[in-house]
């Protein structure tokens, strides 16, 4: 038992110790390797899915590829390629701090909690937690959830607040969407809760969408972000620079109009506050 | 970059006891399952040896069905596939009174169930067709001859597979997470969600599942040895 610890113990000190041997930072890595890596979601459309043409695309790797990646082909003074790899709320984290992605561009929402271990670019979207329910279901927002069963998806912040404000609430937390709309759609559930733009992207989705309602004030601000490795602020600064040339270009209200227009992929009308929330995050030259 | 470990986050605030919970459900899922594995392995592991060939034929059947469909699938089954064959009334009773956890452990016992089965028929198979025999001769039925001879043997025999067997339905107990049954793994994701401390999260949760399976091999090996039939296993027990 003593020598099962030992060795234990020395995996755990090599495995800790193994990590400053990669120091090389995130640009660094990037100019080496010609190469941006980002987390991306598979299943959340309009941010980033799998389309018909079984492309992968989406609204957030669109802001990578025409907003971000100039910036840094500016900074290396070379051209680079994305290569997307598939994260989830679960994954996100330990994929950026075990350097297998160098940046999560999918639905996170920025926290102070999350800012503890990651650094965040910008907010790149703003939406809030409301409840997908079936046309018929009495449910009309947090008010009226007490006792209820309500999905929601594993690793969001929306199931944390749900459990502080109503923990009479039963919560049925599924790692992945397509789970948790199964469960609401067989009745497993009463109402599925995600934030607003997920719910309006999986019920433009629905084989139905005539069936199923968005309800409920937002019960949460959900300013989302992109994440990367923390105190690297070159790196951070150049994903920064990116947004704000979109913004202020007008190329960030094209690529928005291209997703959640009324022609998009899920139409989300961009609201004239949140339009001046994103111009005003742009800093002077 | 360098990661800092902050381990203060398993006992600070909720993530002692949602541990503790997620460890509790993972016993109580695994226990149910391993009995109805246990009881639906033992019944068509035997079954498959007798000497009634439809008999045989549909204890195969279970098996070669049950085992060679991944287990997720079995989770997605049980909880999405099954409800709806039920009466309205009955459902919605079941879904107020846990049922991703019985149907999270209908898959894990049903799915083990089939592998346990080939266990418990390789025992048997290892058994001298004159142990067989000899229970006939003395005027036992094939009934009898299971009950008093085959099986009392081959349980013995089969310790070790079945430690192993066991073990894995633990560990597959995790897989219960993706129709939301709140257990071992699960929790150590609750505690990602709120600390975004993922390694410390899964580390507290690998140690918890390695003491947990460490101890069942251990107890297995004793009953192993305290059960073991002098001059058929001893030599094994005696090491």
């Amino acid at each position: 038992m003593k020598r099962l610890l030992a060795l234990l113990l020395t995996l755990a000190v090599a495995l800790g110790g193994a990590a400053p041997a990669f120091a090389e930072t995130t640009l660094e890595k990037i100019e080496r390797t010609g190469t941006l890596t980002i987390g991306t979601r598979t299943g959340s459309p309009p941010f980033g899915f799998v389309n018909k043409q079984n492309e992968w695309v989406g609204f957030s790797i669109d802001l990578v590829e025409q907003a971000i990646k100039p910036a840094i082909e500016r900074k290396v003074g070379k051209s680079i390629k994305v290569e997307k790899k598939e994260s989830t709320p679960a994954t996100r984290i330990p994929l950026l701090t075990s350097n297998a992605v160098d940046l999560i561009a999918e639905t996170m929402t920025d926290t102070r909690a999350r800012r503890e271990s990651v650094d965040f670019s910008l907010t790149f979207f703003v939406t809030g937690a409301q409840f997908l329910v079936n046309k018929r279901a009495p449910i009309k927002g947090i008010e009226s959830i007490a006792g209820k069963r309500i999905a929601a998806q594993q690793g969001s912040t929306n199931a944390r607040i749900l459990r502080e404000r109503v923990p009479t609430a039963q919560l049925r937390e599924f790692p992945d969407q397509p789970a948790a709309f199964q469960a609401l759609a067989q009745g497993q559930v009463d109402a599925y809760t995600n934030d607003g733009i997920q719910l309006a992207g999986l019920k433009a989705k629905a084989p139905n969408p005539g069936d199923w309602v968005i309800v409920g004030d937002f019960y949460s601000y959900e300013p989302y972000g992109m994440a990367m490795r923390k105190n690297e602020s070159d790196f951070r600064h150049l994903v920064n620079v990116g947004l704000m040339e979109a913004i202020e270009a007008g190329k960030y209200f094209e690529i928005y109009e291209k997703w959640f227009g009324p022609k998009g992929e899920v139409p989300y009308p961009l609201t004239a506050e949140n339009k001046r929330f994103m111009i005003m995050q742009v800093v002077p030259k | 970059m360098r990661y800092e470990f902050n381990w203060s986050v398993l006992w600070s605030g909720q993530s002692g006891s949602w541990l503790l919970q997620g460890l509790l459900t993972t016993l109580e899922i695994s226990a149910l399952a391993w009995l109805l594995a246990a009881a639906l392995g033992i019944l068509s592991g035997a079954l498959r040896t007798v000497p009634w060939p439809p008999l045989r034929a549909a204890a195969a059947f279970y098996v070669e069905f049950f085992r060679n469909v991944p287990l997720l699938v079995w989770m997605f089954f049980w909880y999405f596939g099954v409800p709806p064959l039920l009466p309205g009334a009955v459902q919605d009773w079941l879904f107020n009174h846990g049922a991703e956890f019985w149907a999270g452990m209908f898959a894990l016992g049903v799915y083990h169930g089939a592998r346990m089965s080939e266990v418990i028929r390789s025992g048997i198979q290892s058994i001298p067709r004159t142990q067989f025999e000899a229970s006939q001769a003395i005027g036992l039925s094939v009934w009898q001859a299971y009950r008093l001879v085959i099986l009392p043997i081959a349980i013995r025999l089969i310790v070790p597979p079945a430690t192993n067997e066991s073990l894995n339905l633990l560990k597959n107990s995790s897989v219960a997470l993706t129709i939301s049954v709140a257990e071992l793994t699960f929790q150590t994701r609750q505690i990602e969600t709120y600390t975004a401390r993922a390694i410390e999260a899964l580390t507290a949760g690998t140690l918890i599942y390695l003491v947990l399976c460490v101890s069942i091999a251990a107890v297995m090996t004793r009953l192993e040895r305290r059960f073991a039939i002098p001059g058929l296993i001893a030599r094994v027990g005696a090491g």
